[in-house]
């Protein structure tokens, strides 16, 4: 079943993509890259938008477990921010 | 590298210039880069050049919507109907590869324009097919395999796959945006092309540059649907689509198809890249003429028909004009160019052949050929022209005959060439309309969803600047800085909008160019059909010209349909057929009107400017003209070179030559450097060089480098023979100074001949002078005002009438010893159908057709008018002759308001403005007719009422009884229109002023103010300090020489124009009343210079709208004006520098809003709501 979460996350990048992450003092490896697409943000709705900020938002849904078992997780990292969030849990 | 590449050619959909986008492709490495706009090859010169230049090797292909397949089977065309703004069904990339599939190419885009709708050309898989040699097709996400694919549809996507391959060679595209699912569609994708055996490639669907541009395209996505700004409008939500360097590309095609599958389609990619470059020109068709096909010896048959010409001419014993003739001949020999001399004689000969007015414009005119072919009606040798400047060994590139018609008459000309040099072997050229400041807020206004009426606010309060220099005039202009724009609320609007900046959105045809070829022309440029249905080329001026494409530019020219009007007027009235080529052009009476300035109306010289230069010049003969015209354009102005030669001119110095030997050269300008012909001269006199080379250098002083190599050659030349080093100095600064600025002689002298005719009218027929330029309205002034000149020039305006007036101006004669005292046997002009707003050609011909009219209920009956016409014509006047109405029962005008002895009403017809005569029954009135007009409508609405078909129920007669059948109107009950409301119903109809001058309803307050009038300006000593006032009829911003934005405004007060000069350091204060008013009052001191007796001018420094002055006037007399008057004129005068100079090299400066249309609507009209500028006022009042 799927949940929605917002929490943010700490990640750990190599070779542009998500290796490791840690959520609610757990450390998850990331096994395998299974989507990973990006969106731009809705600058026109937003009421003093940066200048020159493109702010993507790139989602990386990834295979990953803490200990043996398997879960698919979804990542969000706001390129504005440098933030990482984990968005959705799939468990 | 990239195969898919949009640049802004793609409208509404590219965000980069071509230019651009190559110089990026080189930077980042890549060996070749595709250009391939969506439904046409709008950019494919320019990226061929900007490929040159920077080093890649050029693609070409399209982006082609394609119908969907099975609405193709089904035989069905695509709808717009069905949903107006819908996208194509799918969309396929077709290359070019070589020269071959650049044919294919072009003929194929052509087609796809022929099938589909204007501006949405659509492609099927068959009519690629029909032309696929040597092209390549692209099946990508957005095709219908692609789409198959994207549906999971294996068995549909094959099979659609196959088709394809069938119709042409077909390489299936892999594109991954990074959108949701986009990476599976790609792996699924490429396994399609593995299991069908066709190669794949990788592309990235590029439209814009940068990541950060994507803001951007989807703003043009929004503007292109049209919808609001909503992820669901959008094509591109990833931001992805920018022209990513090859490691990025890799490693997108990575994530989704695995290392291998990466580097193969790398491979591939580039594979195909090379094979489709397109290297040489030549394989574009560059390079070589094409000229319409002539039958027999193309050189031999231009020498016998110059030769006839001679003759003609009465030419033939010129030893002169022999030599001339032969030089040129060669020049024409050795260029190849007989068969385009003889193309364009026969072109011009065609247009005056159908008696449309034509003449020839530019350098062309230097040249004795076309003289002697009739192409144009200047002898060069009487007005000492060259041709070199025209046409010379040294000039690369085709030369320009440019020719000017009448504009009313300009598409008869195109279709008559069209109809003799055939449909495929001739096109209009086309032009791009790009985004500027007003248009960029629209566009973007609407996509982030502001209010449309707060959208034309804001884009209607800049002036028709750039786009880009919205922020800048935010800062800059005065008028602008005291609106509430710049407060930041808007800030993501502007800076969006200034991102449109440039980027084509509209294509139209050319106003002028037209191309000449033969058959080959549909395979090297292509084809679509412009709004006038004409076939147009994809291609713009530039690029044809590159391309090496003979134009033939066929210029609409308001004035040569005014002159034909008038010269049609004459016949008609008078009987006289005036045929002004044969006018002689040393008129004493014509030069008189022309030192006079009062040049209303004129060609070229009715600006305050020219008024002004005109005054000071005092020009006698058609050199001066020559002259003048030449002197009045920036460069002259900013470098100052009118000083000097007035100087000279009128004897207060001597004529001063660096050296004897350049009297000859600089003798006709009293030694200052004018035209372009004097610069060639000067270097052929002083270095031997020839004309030929001599021009070459002439080119070269345009840019910073050209003009270095220029001195150091004239130098060394000079000296070599024996000028010494002084006056070589002293020359080549000269040159320098002013030659870059100089102009063609040849130009200003086709320009003097139309100047000179239209002045000969305005002096010898000037009722049919003005009926001409009314109709036509060739100049800068609202018609108002030359209806105002019309009468200063003793014109009797006659009014709008249904019995009498025609669709445009016509002159009547009028009756001598009418108590209007008209001159005997003069004429007047007559207010035509067509000034009534909103009148159809239709009903104009049909109320022409029917008459006379012998009652409203006649004219209702069988003119078949729609009711809004049929009131305005009511309420304008048009029914006062046929009832014997005399509204406007005013006082005689005040003796300031008409010009001496001015008659302003036709003997014989009832003046307007005239009291009524006494006794005279108060009787119906325009408003009893308005109220017919309703009654008439209702009638013939319900037509069971009673009402026999042919029966007149209503009019016939003035007697009340008669209108009983259906509604009794009793006629006297309503009060007649007052004289102010007859005004302001002819400016709201008609937009001017007939019956009297509405600056006349302000005479007491303005008496009372103490404001001078026009007529007596010209008494007032320099520097005294005046109230003025106005209807504001041209504001003007023109270069000066110091670089500042001066506003020149001039203002018509019933006795003539008042030409006001407001400095930066008053347009805080005053810019933006200025712009915003229609009627002023302005305070200035009067400024006049020694020579001559041109009207003064002022330097204002304050003025006031009038109409909100005329509401204090109204509240509280004069003292309330007074305090009005002070309240506004507080405002410090704050010496703030308007923008920031553009600095030339030689020094001279100019400010960046020169020349600019100002803010606000188009001055030539009154405003809708004239009276009511702000609440509470009611109008003046009698």
């Amino acid at each position: 079943m799927t949940r929605v979460f917002g929490d943010p996350v700490e990640v750990w990048v190599s070779d542009g993509r998500p290796a490791r992450f840690v959520w609610r003092g757990r450390l998850y490896t990331v096994r395998r890259i299974l989507e990973h697409w990006v969106t731009t943000r809705d600058w026109w709705r937003e009421q003093q938008p940066e200048a020159d900020v493109t702010g993507e938002r790139e989602f990386w849904r990834v295979e990953a477990t803490p200990d043996r078992e398997i879960g698919v997780y979804e990542l969000r990292y706001d390129a504005a921010s440098g933030d990482w969030m984990l968005s959705r849990v799939w468990d | 590298m990239h195969l898919h590449v949009a640049s802004a050619y793609s409208l509404r959909y590219g965000t980069a210039p071509p230019r651009e986008l190559a110089a990026r492709a080189a930077d980042l490495g890549m060996r070749t880069l595709a250009l391939t706009d969506r439904d046409g090859l709008y950019g494919a010169v320019k990226h061929m050049l900007a490929c040159r230049d920077a080093g890649v090797r050029p693609v070409l292909g399209v982006d082609l919507a394609v119908a969907d397949p099975e609405e193709c089977a089904s035989g069905a065309r695509p709808s717009r109907r069905r949903h107006p703004h819908a996208e194509a069904a799918h969309r396929i990339v077709v290359l070019a590869d070589g020269p071959r599939g650049w044919a294919s190419l072009c003929r194929l885009v052509s087609a796809a324009h022929a099938r589909g709708e204007r501006t949405r050309p659509v492609a099927t898989r068959e009519l690629v097919g029909e032309h696929a040699d040597g092209l390549v097709v692209l099946l990508g996400p957005a095709s219908d395999v692609g789409r198959a694919v994207a549906e999971r549809d294996r068995d549909l996507a094959a099979a659609r796959l196959a088709a394809w391959r069938a119709a042409a060679e077909t390489v299936i595209e892999i594109v991954d945006h990074q959108g949701p699912g986009d990476g599976f569609r790609a792996a699924r994708m490429l396994a399609l092309a593995r299991e069908a055996g066709v190669p794949a490639v990788l592309g990235n669907a590029v439209r814009y540059l940068d990541k950060a541009d994507h803001p951007v395209a989807q703003v043009l996505d929004a503007a292109r649907r049209p919808a609001p700004l909503h992820r669901r409008h959008l094509d591109d939500t990833t931001g992805q689509a920018y022209l990513k360097p090859i490691p990025q590309m890799r490693r997108v095609a990575e994530l989704a198809c695995g290392a291998d599958a990466a580097d193969e389609l790398m491979a591939v990619t580039l594979r195909l890249g090379d094979r489709c470059a397109l290297d040489s020109p030549a394989d574009l068709g560059m390079g070589a003429l094409h000229l319409p096909d002539v039958a027999g010896d193309a050189q031999a048959l231009l020498a016998a028909r110059c030769r006839e010409g001679l003759a003609r001419r009465g030419l033939e014993r010129s030893t002169r004009a022999a030599d001339r003739l032969a030089d040129e001949l060669g020049v024409i020999a050795r260029k190849g160019l007989a068969a385009y001399f003889l193309t364009v004689a026969d072109a011009a000969a065609l247009i005056r052949g159908r008696g449309i007015r034509c003449a020839i414009r530019g350098s062309g005119a230097g040249s004795l050929v076309n003289y002697l072919l009739g192409i144009g009606d200047l002898d060069p040798l009487r007005h000492d022209l060259l041709m070199e400047r025209f046409l010379a060994d040294s000039r690369p590139g085709l030369p320009d005959i440019d020719l000017d018609v009448e504009s009313a008459r300009r598409l008869e000309a195109y279709e008559a060439l069209f109809d003799r040099f055939g449909r495929g072997n001739t096109a209009c050229v086309s032009m791009m309309e790009t985004y500027r400041a007003r248009s960029a807020i629209r566009d973007v206004g609407n996509a982030i969803g502001l209010p449309p009426q707060e959208i034309d606010a804001i884009a209607k309060a800049f002036p028709h600047i750039r786009a880009r220099q919205i922020h800048a005039a935010l800062h800059d202009l005065p008028e602008l800085r005291q609106s509430n724009l710049s407060q930041g609320r808007l800030e993501v609007l502007f800076r969006i909008a200034e991102r449109l900046d440039g980027l084509p959105r509209h294509i139209a045809m050319h106003p002028c160019g037209v191309l000449l070829s033969n058959r080959t022309l549909r395979d090297r440029s292509p084809i679509e059909t412009s709004m006038l249905g004409f076939p147009m080329s994809q291609f713009d001026k530039d690029d044809v010209e590159a391309m090496g494409m003979l134009k033939l530019d066929v210029i609409g020219v308001r004035m040569q349909s005014a002159m034909a009007h008038a010269v049609a007027e004459i016949a008609r009235v008078e009987g006289t057929r005036i045929d002004l080529e044969a006018v002689p052009r040393d008129d004493p009476a014509t030069y008189e009107l022309i030192r006079s300035s009062r040049t209303l109306g004129c060609f070229q010289i009715e600006s305050p400017g020219q008024r002004e230069l005109l005054g000071k010049l005092q020009p006698r003969n058609l050199d001066d003209l020559v002259i003048d015209i030449s002197l009045f354009r920036p460069g002259p102005v900013n470098s100052d070179m009118i000083t000097p030669f007035l100087e000279a001119r009128h004897g207060r110095r001597a004529p001063s030559f660096p050296h004897p030997d350049l009297a000859g050269a600089l003798g006709e300008n009293q030694g200052v450097v004018v035209f372009h012909e004097q610069v060639l001269r000067v270097l052929d006199v002083m270095t031997g060089c020839g004309l030929s080379q001599a021009e070459r250098v002439r080119r070269a002083l345009g840019d910073q480098e050209g003009q270095r190599e220029a001195a150091a050659w004239f130098r060394a030349a000079a000296l070599a023979r024996g000028y010494d080093e002084d006056v070589v100095e002293r020359v080549w600064r000269t040159l320098t100074a002013f030659g870059a600025f100089g102009f063609c002689k040849a130009h200003a002298a086709s320009f003097a001949l139309p100047t000179y005719q239209s002045a000969w009218l305005k002096r010898h027929h000037t009722a049919a002078f003005y009926a001409g330029v009314l109709t036509h309205d060739p100049g800068m002034y609202p018609k108002r005002a030359i209806l105002d000149d019309a009468r200063h020039f003793g014109v009797p305006i006659l009014p709008l009438d249904v019995n009498r007036s025609a669709a445009e101006w016509r002159v009547e004669p009028v009756r001598p010893g009418g108590r209007q005292g008209g001159r005997p046997g003069g004429y007047g002009i007559r207010v035509p159908l067509n000034e009534v707003r909103g009148i159809s050609a239709a009903e104009v011909s049909r109320i022409v057709e029917h008459r006379p009219y012998d009652s409203l209920g006649d004219f209702w009956h069988r003119a078949g008018v729609s009711r809004p016409t049929a009131e305005r014509l009511v309420l304008a006047g048009a029914f006062d002759a046929l009832y014997d109405l005399r509204p406007a029962a005013a006082p005689a005008p005040a003796p300031a308001a008409v010009g001496a002895g001015a008659p302003t009403a036709p003997a014989g017809d009832r003046a307007l403005g005239a009291p009524a005569p006494a006794g005279r029954r108060a009787a119906l009135n325009r408003r009893d007719l308005l109220c017919r007009v309703g009654a008439l409508d209702r009638a013939v609405s319900r037509p069971s009422d009673g009402l026999i078909e042919g029966q007149l129920p209503l009019g016939h007669d003035q007697a009340e009884g008669g209108l009983g059948v259906v509604e009794h109107i009793p006629v006297g009950q309503l009060p007649d229109m007052t004289p102010a409301e007859v005004v302001e119903a002819e400016l709201d109809i008609l937009g001017m002023d007939v019956s009297r001058h509405v600056l006349s309803f302000y005479d007491e307050m303005l008496d009372g103010l103490g404001v001078v009038r026009s007529g007596a300006l010209a008494a007032l000593p320099d520097g005294d300090d005046v109230l003025v006032a106005g209807v504001k009829v041209a504001t003007q911003t023109p270069a000066v020489r110091s670089g500042q934005r001066i506003i020149f405004a001039t203002l018509d007060d019933a006795t003539g124009p008042v030409d006001l000069t407001f400095f930066e350091s008053v347009q805080d204060r005053c810019a933006a009343i200025l712009f915003s008013s229609w009627l002023l009052v302005a305070r200035g001191r009067v400024r006049r210079a020694p020579a001559g007796r041109r009207p003064a001018s002022l330097t204002a420094y304050a003025c006031w709208d009038l109409v909100g002055l005329y509401e204090a006037w109204q509240r509280g007399g004069p003292a309330a004006v007074h305090e009005a008057m002070a309240r506004e004129g507080r405002n410090v005068a704050s010496s703030r520098q308007v923008g920031r100079r553009i600095v030339y090299a030689n020094g001279f400066a100019l400010s960046p809003y020169a020349d600019i249309g100002h803010a606000g609507g188009d001055v030539k009209r009154p405003p809708a709501r004239l009276w009511h500028a702000s609440g509470g006022s009611s109008g003046p009042t009698l």
